[in-house]
Parts: structure tokens; C-alpha cells; sequence
């Protein structure tokens, strides 16, 4: 499929003619199309090369560059965000979810467009090339017009002469943008929606200062992009983004503080900790939601319906912390964290040094610094760990793990070999893993305790209370076989390997 | 997975081409990906659809499973339509056939590659009782059996019965209908009645006999293309609506 621009000022009735000039066509029916467009606030399906259309009543999964229909469902006009459980069991459902995962699709643009069809037929009068031509608008703004070719299958030759005469003989340039694009920019919209991870552009000689200003501008405008769907809740990963952005701004205040001026510093870090917090027990919340499933399948059959009494206990608190934590979102306090900060990192380079020791130093050297005592440090942390330790332990060297990683996304990776930075992350993530299931257990079973006396006050609480009591059992077994574990994973990461490597590199 | 459909009678000239021509139309026009096989080699499908009656290497690479069979499609004037053409050199395909050591298994593995493309694949049969046609029975789903209102139809269920009675259980489903019908004819309206007493299991659908399917030679077209609504394209549309829910209760054989 490929689409080509109507010189400017051509209508689609003048390019009709023309076309009917150079080409042995047939006029198909005329007609108006009003198809909504939807994707993922960070485009996940923009970057699948997909593109979700609604029209007459059926949403539909689109390849861009074939057109072709990879799925679709009849469904009525989305009014809100749409996950992939909303729409009817079937293949556009499985194909969302494993695009989409926990995502929603959100509305994108909404074009109408004017076509005629027209079919490019051979000697036989049989159609070997379709087109149509298209005069698109985004409300009452109009795009410009468009001839769409769609191939016809085994009619190749014809297809190129179509090319031919459209490009090279009447001059009509090749679109570079699908429809959707093109409308997406008109709107004022980027393409492939806001992305989540952020690339700081650093040079290992950069001064610290500037660098993080680098890094922590691009943490800060995830936070500010996300800040208006968690409020809204659309779905769980603003919230989920959100927050690790501010994790990872943390982690960059505590690990780089001397490149900042320790008043404001220490004040900033109050308030980082407090959004943290703020925003903590609706995630915790989402993660049990999102997780229920998984989590019921742990327990037998017979019990797995008696957890729903749960399921809708958990979604009560959630409603009640999310009105919490919109208020702190909402409220002047973030705006002023956020303005207040944005302020200092724009800034920052411009003040006195006298109380800022690492502002000048090469960025490379004071992370690299930073990387490896926090790995010493970790490293220490591990080897007191024995199958008597108590959870506070694993997750107090989990948290210095959850540092690690992000000095190590921040700046390893931008500012360090990669064959160092990878094994390093790769072992560390292992470790990460043992060590997130062990907390997370660990939470669970706290939860669904502190539960207990709500679940007892529902209709079916007792049946409930007995499915729970099954799960936390399950749980614990989990949370042991994570313990397990641990030695085994701990032990690659601290390796004398490992730590030749992290020597050589970082320190 | 496609379902695999042939229209398929003993006789010629009992509305076989004109029923897989439409209902591939109306299957296609449903939003189904839907192929249609000429397997006759007269090629009326093909002329139809006004496309050339050749394929690349001819029927003997094909059953060989020597031609990329994605590569001999063309599509028609109707979306989500597509025909794999006859050749001439299928009049050969008997004799192609035998020379495999299981030759009523050929035509299902030429179809193989395509099953996950379509979601209904029509054989159009030539009108005969051969080494093709107990191939078309082992690929197909489902056979659609036109049967004009003569007395002598009551043979083409005794024949398709004895023919297929060796492999009950296992064999395609068998959906007859009645074609060519002219309802002021009594003769007509006698032997329906009778041999749907005979056969209850006959859909209630029947093709009219009409100048309207007739002209399809001349227009090389779907009836619902030059003449929607009229009364020979309402005939397919109900046969069409009476067989889905009969097809979709039938799941496609797994081979």
C-alpha cells in the first residue's frame, strides 16, 4: 500500500480526471468514512507498526504499511480508555493483550474522509490496481488530498505501472507519513506517542552538574507527562511511570548530592520522599488488582471463586487511596515541588560551587566512583545475609539493588563500555528478581492479614477468609522458595569475576 | 484454519460453478479471507472472474508440490477474494495424481500453506467420479451438493453414499441443496417434495432457475454485483446464511 499526495490545490474531482487520462479506470462508488484512532499513551502499537481504528461499530487491529486487518471486534465508540478485557474474547483481544499488556488504548484522532474509488482495470476490464481518492479532514480543518493504492494480489506488473505513471509521469509525490501520522502531527500530537524511558545524550567529561541536570530534566518531564492519567486513571501505568521517575530522581539526589546546594538539596529530597509516598499504597493496590489472577491461581480450584469477596475489598481501598493520593497530585504542593525544582535544575550550573564539592568533576569518574561503592556496599550487605536473617534485611540490600540499577541505567550505560555495563546488569537484574519476590511475598502476606477483619464483615467473608488463609500459606512457601534461591543468585553477582570487573571499570 | 468447501455433483451443468462463485462472493463479502480453487479445467470460474486460465508449471508442479502455490493467486474484483486459477493441464490431474503413493491426500497438502491465510477455501470440482474427486472429498470440509429437481437426482445421493460410505464418521459433511428450481414447474415442485421426504437433511435454501444466473457468462460477474437484491442473489445470500451456523457446528477437520 502506498499513498500519494494531490499536488497543491488539485481537488479530488481534478485529480479523477487526470487519473482517467492516464490510466484505464473504472469509477467505483463515492463515499464517507469517519474512523476514530486510538493507541497507548506511549504508542505501543505505533511502534508495533499498528494502528487500532474504530468504525461503523467495530474497533479494528491495522498493519499500516498493508492495510491489512489483523484483527477485529464489534464493540460500541470507546467514550474512555480501552484495555484489551474490554473488548469480546477472540483475536483482537488476544492480539491486544500481548501488545498492550495493562495499557488502555486512548483516543488519537478522528478523520473524516471523502472517497471516490476508482479501479485500474486491464484489458480484460478486470481490476488489477485499486485506488481511492481521498480528501481527509480533522474536523473542519482539511487535509491534504490523497490517492491510496492498494495492490491487487498476483498483479504486480500493474502495480508498478500504476506507480510509474502516478509518480513519474503526472509528478504526484509519495506521502511519507501514513494518513493517521500526518493527522496525528496536524493535531499538535507526536508520533509514537509520549515515550517512558529517557536517553540522556552524556559525555563522560561533561561536568557532574550538567549531567544530572540532564538526566533529572528528562526524569522530571516523565513526571509532569504522567502526573494528568494518574490523576484521571487511565490506566495503572502513569501512575506505575510516574513513580519511577521519582524513585529514579532520588536515586540520582542521594548518589550525586554533591553536586547540589545542600539547603534546597535536603528540601527537594523531603518532598521527592513525600510524593513517594504519597503515591505509594495506590500502586501497591494496582499491583495486587492487576496480579489477582495470578495470584488466585495459586491456590486449588475449588477455593479460586471464594477469593472474589477479596478481590472487591482490595478495589474498596484502592477508591479510597486514590482519593488520597489525587489530592496530593492535585494539589499545590506537587505544583510547587515540580515548579521549584524545574527551577533549580535550570539553574543549577549557574550557582557558586564553593558548596557543591562534585559539581565540576567529569561526570564519568564520580559515577563510575558512585557505581562501585554502591555494589562494595551491596556486596557487604549480601555476604551478612544467612536463612536466619530477617526480611528487613533482603529488603534493605533489594533497595540498594533498585540504586544500583539506575546508576548503572542513568550513566553505566550512556558513559561506560557496554561489555561491562551488560554482565553487571544482567546479574544484578537476577538478583533483583529473587530479592523483588521475597518483598513482594513478604507485602502480600502483611496485606492480606491486615485484610482480615474487613473480609470477615462480607457476605461470603468466611469462605473467603479460608481461600485467603490457603493463599497466604502459598505465599509463604513462595516467599522460602525465594530465600532459596537467593545464595545461588547472590553469589554470581558478587563473584571474584564480578568484582575484577566492576574494579577495573568503575572504580 | 480454513474451512475447505467444494461444490461438487457427478453431473454437469447442475449450478456448481455459479454456486462457488457466489458464495465465495458472499463469504468474502462477510469480511472472511476467502480463496476459490478452480479445479475444473474448463475454467469457468476463472473466465468469470476475468482472469487467465494459467498457472506457472501447470497442474502436475502443483500437486507435485513443486510451486509456491502463495505465488499462483490473483485476486478478483472483490475484496478478500481470491482465485487460485484452473489450467488446462488439469484434465491431466488423474494421472498426475496416481503417481503418489497416497494420491487422495495431495490436494489437502497443495492447500496446506494457505490454511492459516483464509478462513474458507471453495473447490470448484469438475463433474466426475475420479482420483480428483476422492482427492477434493479428503480436502474438503464439507461438500455442497447442487441437485437439480429431476427424478434421476435421487441416483446422486445413492452414488455420493456409496462413494463416501467407506470413510463415515471421517468424511466431509454433506450439504445438499436444490438448484436450478422453477417453482411453476409441478414437476418440480413433485420431485422436491418427494425427495425431500427421501432426505430430510436437504437445506431449505433452493437456487431459482434464472436469466439473472445465467447471465453471468455474459456479464463475468457475481450475480450480486449486477443485480443485487434481485431475486437469484437473495437465493444465495439465504443458501449462504443457512449453511454458516451448519459449517461453524462442523469444526474444520484436523489432518
Amino acid at each position: 500500500m502506498t499513498d500519494y499526495l494531490l499536488p497543491d490545490g488539485m481537488t479530488p474531482a481534478a485529480a479523477s480526471r487526470v487519473l482517467a487520462r492516464e490510466l484505464d479506470v473504472r469509477n467505483g462508488s463515492a463515499s464517507v468514512s469517519e474512523r476514530a484512532y486510538y493507541d497507548t499513551f506511549d504508542g505501543l502499537l505505533h511502534d508495533n507498526g499498528l494502528t487500532a481504528v474504530w468504525e461503523d461499530g467495530q474497533l479494528a487491529l491495522i498493519e499500516c504499511d498493508t492495510d491489512r486487518v489483523r484483527a477485529r471486534a464489534a464493540m460500541p465508540k470507546p467514550t474512555g480508555p480501552v484495555f484489551a478485557t474490554d473488548v469480546q474474547s477472540g483475536p483482537l483481544r488476544e492480539a491486544l493483550r500481548s501488545l498492550i499488556d495493562v495499557r488502555a488504548l486512548l483516543p488519537l484522532v478522528e478523520i473524516r474522509t471523502r472517497e471516490r474509488a476508482l479501479d485500474v482495470l486491464d484489458a480484460e476490464r478486470k481490476t488489477v490496481v485499486r485506488l481511492s481518492i481521498q480528501q481527509p479532514a480533522l474536523g473542519r480543518r482539511r487535509l491534504r488530498g490523497r490517492v491510496h493504492v492498494s495492490p491487487v494480489r498476483g498483479y504486480d506488473k500493474a502495480l508498478t505501472g500504476v506507480s510509474d505513471a502516478l509518480g513519474a509521469k503526472l509528478g504526484f509525490e509519495t506521502a511519507e507519513l501514513p494518513l493517521v501520522d500526518e493527522a496525528v502531527l496536524a493535531s499538535g500530537g507526536r508520533l509514537g506517542g509520549t515515550p517512558t524511558k529517557i536517553e540522556p545524550a552524556l559525555a563522560r567529561e561533561q561536568r557532574a552538574d550538567a549531567a544530572a541536570v540532564v538526566v533529572l530534566q528528562a526524569l522530571l518531564e516523565v513526571i509532569e507527562n504522567n502526573r494528568p492519567g494518574a490523576i484521571a486513571d487511565l490506566d495503572s501505568e502513569f501512575l506505575h511511570d510516574l513513580r519511577v521517575s521519582v524513585r529514579r530522581s532520588r536515586a540520582v539526589q542521594r548518589e550525586l548530592r554533591g553536586v547540589f546546594p545542600p539547603g534546597p538539596l535536603a528540601h527537594f529530597r523531603a518532598e521527592f520522599r513525600w510524593l513517594q509516598q504519597a503515591t505509594g499504597e495506590v500502586r501497591d493496590l494496582d499491583v495486587y488488582v492487576l496480579e489477582f489472577d495470578a495470584m488466585r491461581s495459586l491456590v486449588s480450584e475449588q477455593v479460586r471463586e471464594d477469593l472474589g469477596a477479596l478481590l472487591d475489598v482490595l478495589r474498596r481501598r484502592r477508591r479510597a487511596a486514590r482519593r488520597r493520593m489525587v489530592c496530593a497530585l492535585r494539589s499545590e504542593r506537587t505544583d510547587r515541588v515540580l515548579a521549584g525544582w524545574s527551577k533549580l535544575l535550570e539553574e543549577l550550573e549557574s550557582l557558586p560551587t564553593d558548596e557543591r564539592p562534585d559539581a565540576r568533576r567529569p561526570i564519568a569518574a564520580l559515577a563510575g566512583v558512585r557505581i562501585s561503592r554502591v555494589y562494595g556496599r551491596m556486596v557487604k550487605m549480601g555476604r551478612a545475609i544467612d536463612a536466619s536473617s530477617p526480611p528487613e534485611d533482603y529488603h534493605e540490600l533489594r533497595k540498594q539493588g533498585k540504586e544500583l540499577r539506575y546508576l548503572l541505567e542513568l550513566f553505566g550505560t550512556p558513559l561506560y563500555p557496554d561489555e561491562a555495563v551488560r554482565p553487571m546488569v544482567k546479574t544484578l537484574k537476577a538478583l533483583q528478581d529473587v530479592l523483588g519476590r521475597h518483598q513482594d511475598r513478604e507485602i502480600q502476606v502483611a496485606t492480606l492479614r491486615s485484610l482480615a477483619p474487613e473480609l470477615a464483615t462480607a457476605d461470603d467473608g468466611p469462605a473467603a477468609l479460608m481461600a485467603m488463609g490457603m493463599l497466604v500459606e502459598r505465599l509463604e512457601a513462595d516467599q522460602q522458595a525465594a530465600r532459596d534461591a537467593f545464595a545461588q543468585r547472590f553469589e554470581e553477582f558478587a563473584s571474584r569475576q564480578q568484582r575484577e570487573l566492576i574494579r577495573d571499570t568503575f572504580a | 484454519m480454513s474451512t475447505v468447501l467444494a461444490t461438487y455433483n457427478i453431473k454437469g451443468g447442475v449450478g456448481k460453478t455459479s454456486a462457488a462463485v457466489n458464495l465465495a462472493y458472499l463469504g468474502a463479502h462477510d469480511g472472511s479471507q476467502t480463496l476459490l480453487w478452480d479445479l475444473d479445467p474448463q475454467g469457468a470460474s476463472t473466465y468469470l472472474f476475468r482472469i487467465r486460465p494459467k498457472i506457472k508449471g501447470g497442474g502436475r508442479k502443483l500437486v507435485r508440490l513443486r510451486s509456491d502455490v502463495a505465488e499462483l493467486i490473483k485476486g478478483t474484483d472483490y475484496e478478500g477474494l481470491d482465485l487460485l486459477p484452473a489450467d488446462f493441464s488439469y484434465r491431466h490431474m488423474d494421472l498426475a495424481l496416481d503417481s503418489f503413493k497416497r494420491p487422495t491426500q495431495r490436494l489437502a497438502r497443495v492447500l496446506e500453506p494457505l490454511r492459516g491465510e483464509y478462513d474458507y477455501v471453495f473447490l470448484d470440482c469438475p463433474p466426475s467420479i475420479s482420483l480428483v474427486s476422492e482427492s477434493v472429498f479428503e480436502a474438503a470440509d464439507a461438500l455442497l451438493v447442487p441437485i437439480i429437481p429431476a427424478t434421476l437426482s435421487s441416483r446422486t445421493f445413492e452414488q455420493l453414499e456409496e462413494v463416501l460410505g467407506g470413510n463415515r464418521g471421517g468424511g466431509p459433511l454433506i450439504l445438499a441443496f436444490f438448484s436450478m428450481v422453477d417453482r411453476r414447474k409441478r414437476l418440480h415442485r413433485d420431485v422436491i417434495e418427494q425427495l425431500r421426504g427421501q432426505w430430510p437433511g436437504v437445506l431449505r435454501s433452493e437456487i431459482p432457475a434464472s436469466a439473472e444466473i445465467e447471465r453471468m457468462g455474459a456479464r463475468r460477474a457475481v450475480v450480486a454485483a449486477y443485480a443485487p437484491g434481485g431475486k437469484a442473489a437473495q437465493a444465495y445470500e439465504a443458501l449462504w446464511e443457512e449453511l454458516k451456523p451448519r459449517l461453524d457446528e462442523y469444526a474444520p477437520r484436523t489432518r
